[in-house]
């Protein structure tokens, strides 16, 4: 920035982005976050609010006002368990839990999410391996984000996952759906979207 | 104790009020032991008294019995006092010779020791049987009623009331102060939540009111005195000169035209000083009475004396007469609507806010005359320094719910507050601010109005600014109002420079309620609104009979809820009237004429104002019309002569022996 702030604990116009909230009503997910009353229903309803650095309501809020640095660099989407029980109990009809995959989807495309996050990297993996696989085969997906994110959790839990190998429940070679090529198609015309 | 009477027959009866006293007061007890005492001929004890069944037995008590004091012991005589006087009406006594005891109220629902509450229950009817033998019979009065009514005040309160009752054949005589009717409301652009334009919806209104036959119209005037009582009012009212002639003039602007004064230099009052006027002037276009006004403080003839009277030349009607006095105008009327409205909180009185020291903050009835098509900028958003605001901060709860200011919350600021957003997001395109701490939108389709300005793009920031500053801290800032405030969603401390600041400011008592209060003997509230009789039940009543309140004067509201107001004024005015008559109740005072020494010790401490000094007896007589029976002059007077109906000596000192004494 090219002045200081004389205040850094005070939020000047000029931290805010205007066009945020417009962007983010142009898309699915976004279309009604300006009809939130601020009632903080999905807050309460969600059942990790209590872990998150700001509540559902209060990413609706700093969305709406502009403060994009804060919803992006947020875990909150990223811990979203995607209950839908905000969606369900939202009394203005806004889809909160699009909205969060929303905010995820802008992260990605934009490389821009809290560092060190291994759900980023979860969500990246799993996608990247249903465009290859049509599934998701949970060894080898839990053995690749952990390499990723962290070496030492990957030993961590080695014991767990070997037991899980011995029973059958975590093949470490990757399957395939029936008929990968349709739903290829499928998202490939998604895609071009 | 007088009990030799033996033309005495007492009937007494207790109520069960199914558990509510039965259940505590030993009801059968309280039976036997009253039916010991001298005089009682009926003892009675019955599940609900004032049930159909309940009323019949003391009708037929009476009857066979050949009662001729009845005591009933119930609840409340606030309840069912009239009930049981109507009882003892249809079996042919007079219904002032029943007495009620309160064993509900006043002993079963406040005590929980059952022997000790039927103690009391006993010592308490037995004060009323001891004092029931000293009530007389007592006449109601009737007083005939006055056909007109007056209204005070021309906003759409008064108009709607006067257009009822003128519709229903009443004579209404409509007094406005201003010299055009249409009050506040005229003032407005679009009213919430419908946007439909003020002007629009009042005109038509304010154009009846001229054209009915059975309104009078009296604008530039003031009430100066009300004497009377309901249905009796005689009604001083002072008619300030308008130096131009109502009945000649056209309202053409002739006269405005040719005025020494080329150039016009003075506030106009109808647009809050945000344009000029000259001496002579129509407040606005659509103004009633249409015909212009002399404002003798500006006049250069009222100044001077020495003007070329350009006026009087142009004016083609010879209606403008110089020589107009101030008259006064005495009227009859039955009853009276108050519906003085309001006025804006002066936002002065909190520097913080800059208003009058940053031209560009303005309040929000300033900006309703600011975007209005006939306004001083025929509806373009300029500011006072000439540039167009690019974003604008509306500030609610100037003056509103704060201990230093108003406590209230004025009800009607939020949702203007959205109005006006809108219509300057339409007008200006430019960035709004919304600050406020809770949003009230309580009305029919209101909420729905929030939700469609949520959708406008509009900031809705919770928190109330508190400050409004120039001295900018980045580079941002410069040249524009900065607000600070407490972004208490997300919990941080925003500085956000506007273009415009408006000041969302409540409503308070307009200026001369206190004084229009003391001249119509009616009440003020707390917060110094016109107190209503009650606050569910009689919210247009006052304590004053025939007086009623409709509108703002009664407290902040909006406009449907002041139609709605000013319908049921009306409606109870209409009641009165057409009855005829109006019937008092005889517990009044009275002057045992022949001791009376004429100290006049009972004539100030009258709060109804209701006794006067007859000076050729040289003595006080009292008006029972207005008196309402209290008592202060009784308790007042040092001759102990003035008696007061149905709390006579020797009702009450005999009540008391018998509370004291009960065994």
């Amino acid at each position: 920035m090219a002045q200081e702030l004389p205040n850094k604990s005070v939020i000047y116009e000029r931290q805010l982005d205007v066009n945020f909230a417009d962007l983010m009503q142009s898309m699915p997910g976004g279309e009604n976050l300006r009809r939130c009353i601020q009632c903080g229903t999905c807050s309460a309803t969600c059942p990790f609010s209590h872990v998150m650095d700001y509540t559902p309501r209060k990413i609706i809020y700093l969305i709406r006002e502009g403060f994009k640095e804060e919803v992006m660099s947020s875990f909150t989407p990223w811990l979203c368990a995607s209950c839908f029980s905000c969606r369900v109990r939202c009394p203005k009809e806004i889809k909160i839990t699009d909205l969060m995959y929303l905010i995820k989807r802008e992260a990605i495309k934009n490389n821009h999410y809290p560092p060190k996050t291994p759900i980023v990297s979860l969500t990246k993996e799993s996608v990247k391996m249903i465009h290859k696989n049509g599934r998701i085969s949970e060894g080898y997906l839990m053995g690749i984000v952990l390499l990723k994110v962290s070496f030492l959790k990957l030993l961590r839990m080695s014991g767990l996952g070997l037991k899980m190998l011995l029973t059958g429940r975590f093949p470490l070679i990757p399957e395939k759906i029936k008929r990968h090529g349709e739903l290829k198609k499928i998202l490939a015309f998604s895609n071009k979207k | 104790m007088s009990t030799n009477n033996k033309e005495i027959r007492i009937g007494f009866y207790i109520c069960h009020c199914g558990t509510n006293i039965a259940g505590v007061v030993d009801v059968d007890k309280i039976r036997e032991f009253i039916a010991k005492k001298d005089n009682v001929v009926v003892s009675r004890n019955y599940k609900y008294m004032c049930s159909d069944p309940g009323q019949e037995l003391i009708q037929k008590d009476i009857q066979e019995h050949r009662l001729n004091r009845i005591v009933v012991a119930s609840c409340s005589p606030l309840l069912h006092e009239k009930t049981f006087r109507n009882t003892l009406e249809k079996a042919g006594l007079n219904p002032f010779y029943l007495q009620m005891v309160n064993v509900r109220e006043h002993v079963a629902w406040v005590h929980s020791d059952n022997e000790k509450a039927t103690e009391k229950a006993k010592a308490l009817c037995n004060a009323a049987i001891n004092r029931v033998r000293y009530n007389k019979p007592l006449e109601k009065k009737r007083v005939p009623f006055h056909q007109d009514v007056l209204i005070i005040g021309g906003g759409i309160a008064g108009i709607h009331s006067a257009l009822i009752l003128a519709s229903a054949g009443k004579k209404v005589y409509l007094v406005e102060k201003k010299p055009t009717i249409g009050g506040h409301m005229a003032m407005f652009d679009k009213t919430f939540p419908t946007l439909d334009c003020a002007a629009c919806i009042l005109t038509p209104k304010m154009s009846a009111i001229k054209e009915n036959k059975n309104v009078v119209l009296w604008t530039n005037s003031e009430v100066i005195k009300v004497e009377g009582y309901v249905g009796n009012f005689k009604v001083t009212i002072k008619r300030n000169p308008r130096y131009v002639r109502e009945d000649l003039c056209i309202g053409c602007g002739q006269c405005i035209e040719s005025c020494s004064y080329k150039e016009a230099k003075y506030p106009d009052e109808f647009n809050l000083g945000l344009s000029k006027r000259k001496p002579i002037y129509i407040p606005f276009p659509q103004a009633i009475p249409n015909s212009a006004i002399i404002d003798d403080k500006t006049c250069i003839h009222f100044k001077m004396g020495k003007c070329k009277q350009m006026c009087l030349s142009a004016c083609e009607r010879n209606a403008i007469d110089f020589n107009q006095k101030e008259e006064l105008r005495e009227i009859q009327v039955g009853a009276i609507i108050v519906a003085t409205g309001f006025k804006i909180y002066d936002p002065q009185k909190e520097p913080e806010y800059g208003y009058g020291v940053y031209p560009n903050v303005y309040t929000s009835l300033e900006v309703e005359r600011l975007i209005n098509a006939s306004g001083p900028t025929a509806g373009e958003v300029i500011l006072r320094d000439g540039t167009k605001p690019k974003s604008i901060g509306i500030i609610h709860c100037i003056g509103s719910r704060s201990e230093k200011a108003n406590k209230w919350c004025s009800r009607v600021c939020c949702m203007y507050s959205l109005k006006l957003a809108y219509l300057l997001k339409k007008h200006t395109h430019a960035e709004i601010y919304n600050f406020y701490i809770d949003m009230r939108t309580p009305g029919k389709m209101y909420e729905e109005f929030y939700d469609r300005l949520l959708m406008e793009r509009v900031h809705f920031i919770r928190g109330k600014v508190a400050e409004v500053t120039d001295i900018s801290l980045v580079k941002e800032e410069e040249g524009k109002l900065i607000l600070r405030v407490e972004d208490t969603l997300a919990s941080v401390i925003r500085r956000i420079p506007v273009d415009m600041v408006v000041l969302s400011v409540g409503l308070e008592p307009s200026e001369d309620t206190q004084k229009l209060a003391h001249i119509l003997n009616i009440g003020l509230s707390a917060e110094g609104f016109f107190q209503e009789r009650h606050p569910k039940l009689a919210p247009v009543s006052t304590f004053s009979e025939g007086i009623f309140i409709a509108g703002c004067c009664q407290g902040p509201k909006d406009i449907p809820d002041t139609v709605a107001q000013a319908g049921a004024s009306a409606a109870e005015a209409m009641a009165m009237i057409d009855a005829g008559y109006f019937e008092i109740e005889p517990i009044t005072a009275h002057v045992l004429d022949e001791f009376c020494s004429g100290c006049k010790s009972c004539i100030n401490i009258c709060p109804y104002s209701a006794i006067s000094y007859d000076e050729s007896k040289k003595k006080v007589f009292v008006n029972e019309t207005l008196c309402k029976g209290c008592g202060t002059c009784s308790a007042t007077c040092p001759s102990g002569v003035m008696k007061q109906n149905l709390f006579e000596d020797d009702q009450i000192l005999n009540e008391i022996e018998g509370l004291l004494v009960y065994e």
